[in-house]
């Protein structure tokens, strides 16, 4: 995903001189051919988070559009301030693309997951959150953010997942994707890789308590779709997203269908706790840990 | 004699009286501001605005010009009163400072008034901003424009302001010129009290600065500093030194000065009565 990210962000760059790929210290020989290439619009700037987004800020006032990338906590956390004073206060299209989004980097310990970092992008006006599914679904938000006046946060998965994003169908906007039978009494919300999980339990499961899932790679601006049309009088909704319970997609719905006067007694969550997770191992024991497995969907949706 | 010694003995002509007078009486109007930072700043400003920067007040975007940003967002007081002297908006606006739905906050924002190019308030932004535009108009091979950043001594506590200053020197960036305006004071008092900054010159140096001292309320000093274009692809750093309040004897060097959220008319009064 990452990858293809960060080519996405090369190849645009060959027909747009204003594109430009920021790093902070990533890895060696990251976007190597590019460097080469386009050295004009490649930086590599060093462990500096604070200072790569006002940078990246400056860069775009005079009419650049640059994509940053480093780990996610390290702009959610470590840059807010810039992000939300220089980027989102300005409405800079500065695009942030973040590596190692929910327990990606479990074995690193809690200064590397990102487990809040929709909490922090969500309650930021101007800024656009994306946590797509797979490498085709990456792609087409990169290009489509690329054309957009705006800045954007955009949240890596680990890579190497399974494409599915193909097999959904938008619903009247291109960030609500549908998959299954709408005439389904039981439907799964989910974000991000946890799609895929979404999907294998949709499988296992039979009518009439198989759900149709709705995949969301775009988690804000919900008042901009028509979802709670395909929300309302269903039997049992459950959200999926590898994040904390609080301040994520979850929280973002609960205030979405509360405005649209819908009944929300009927939807239950599998995210992550409200606290700092410990215990390193590696993303599939958090997964197996905090019931996002196939097991767990289905328990939920028989209960 | 020292900078400091002649930033206070400096005098000032009728137009920094002119300018001193705008802001005691937005500060007036409003019943608050920073009068203290606004003061120290004002040569500064008003060198930059009346014959270093390339500008339009009646084409605020122009393409060529030469970009400013001031770091320390609460000087904004001394922004606005040089930015309406020079026809960005008429100097009677001045009178709505930090009122209900008034373009002129507390401290300048980008979105609301002509002439502001970046909004600052949080503290340690302006000089990674002023990095990046100065990498854009190099990129763009506009070698005539040039970015000014105002930072405060205090706001040198940054951490920010020297990850921005590694990046200033590894960029090469002789079209960036970091000004620093060092009143010595911050809110709480004087800096050494709060952390001692010493030997400014030599850190500049040492992160790749070509470095200038001046005496910050000098117009002829300002003017030939800030038109001063080092070789050598080094960025260039001014530390301008100046008086908190200077122009206003009784606000001089005093850390009262330096943000109050009630002022009274009498108050004011007696400012006035002490500019020099």
């Amino acid at each position: 995903m990452r990858k293809t990210a960060l080519n996405t962000v090369y190849d645009l760059a060959k027909s747009n001189p204003r594109i430009i790929f920021i790093g902070s210290d990533l890895g060696h020989g990251t976007l190597s051919d590019m460097q080469k290439e386009l050295p004009k619009q490649f930086f590599m700037e060093g462990i500096s988070e604070q200072h790569i987004v006002g940078f990246a800020a400056g860069l775009a006032k005079e009419g650049f559009i640059p994509f940053i990338n480093t780990i996610a906590n390290f702009f959610t956390r470590r840059a807010l301030d810039q992000i939300i004073i220089d980027v989102a206060l300005h409405n800079l299209p500065v695009k942030l693309l973040a590596s190692g989004g929910g327990m990606v980097y479990a074995p690193l310990g809690p200064t590397h997951t990102a487990t809040d970092d929709f909490t922090h992008m969500l309650s930021i006006p101007n800024m656009n959150v994306f946590s797509p599914c797979d490498a085709n679904e990456m792609k087409e938000i990169v290009i489509s953010e690329s054309a957009r006046n705006g800045p954007s946060y955009i949240r890596f998965g680990k890579g190497g997942e399974k494409i599915v994003s193909a097999d959904f169908i938008a619903y009247k906007n291109p960030y609500t994707k549908i998959l299954g039978d709408l005439n389904s009494n039981y439907v799964i919300i989910s974000t991000g890789v946890l799609t895929q999980l979404a999907i294998e339990a949709m499988n296992y499961l039979k009518p009439p308590r198989r759900p149709f899932i709705v995949h969301l790679p775009k988690l804000n601006l919900l008042g901009e779709t028509n979802l709670y049309e395909i929300l309302k009088d269903r039997k049992k909704i459950i959200v999926m997203e590898e994040h904390q319970t609080i301040g994520g997609l979850f929280s973002q719905l609960l205030h979405y269908l509360h405005d649209k006067n819908i009944d929300t007694r009927n939807i239950d969550t599998i995210s992550l706790p409200n606290k700092f997770i410990r215990n390193y191992g590696n993303q599939n024991d958090h997964f197996n840990k905090w019931g996002m497995t196939v097991e767990a969907i289905v328990e939920k949706m028989e209960a | 004699m020292d900078y400091r010694s002649l930033a206070l003995l400096e005098p000032i002509d009728a137009r920094g009286r002119e300018l001193r007078k705008i802001i005691l009486e937005a500060a007036s109007n409003a019943g608050r501001g920073h009068i203290g930072p606004a003061l120290s700043i004002l040569e500064i400003i008003r060198c930059l605005y009346s014959s270093v920067l390339v500008h339009d007040p009646k084409k605020p975007n122009l393409t060529t010009r030469d970009v400013f940003i001031l770091s320390k967002g609460h000087g904004a007081l001394g922004l606005y009163a040089v930015l309406a002297n020079s026809g960005y908006f008429d100097v009677n606006e001045l009178e709505t400072f930090c009122k209900f739905e008034s373009r002129l906050g507390g401290h300048p924002e980008w979105h609301n008034l002509p002439g502001i190019e970046f909004s600052t308030g949080s503290l340690g932004h302006g000089l990674a901003v002023a990095v990046g535009i100065a990498v854009a108009i190099s990129n763009k091979q506009q070698r005539s424009r040039r970015v000014y950043v105002l930072v405060g001594d205090g706001e040198l506590a940054e951490g920010s302001i020297w990850e921005s200053a590694l990046h200033a020197a590894k960029h090469k960036l002789d079209n960036l010129c970091l000004i620093i305006d060092f009143n010595k004071m911050q809110a709480n008092g004087s800096l050494d009290e709060v952390l001692e900054i010493n030997d400014l010159e030599n850190k500049l140096t040492s992160f790749g600065f070509a470095v200038a001292e001046i005496n910050g309320h000098s117009i002829n000093e300002i003017n030939l500093t800030l038109d001063f274009k080092p070789k050598g692809g080094k960025p260039l750093a001014i530390i301008a030194h100046t008086i908190k309040g200077k122009g206003v004897r009784s606000a001089e060097n005093s850390p009262e000065w330096h943000h109050k959220a009630k002022i009274t008319k009498d108050e004011i009064a007696l400012l006035l009565e002490n500019l020099y």
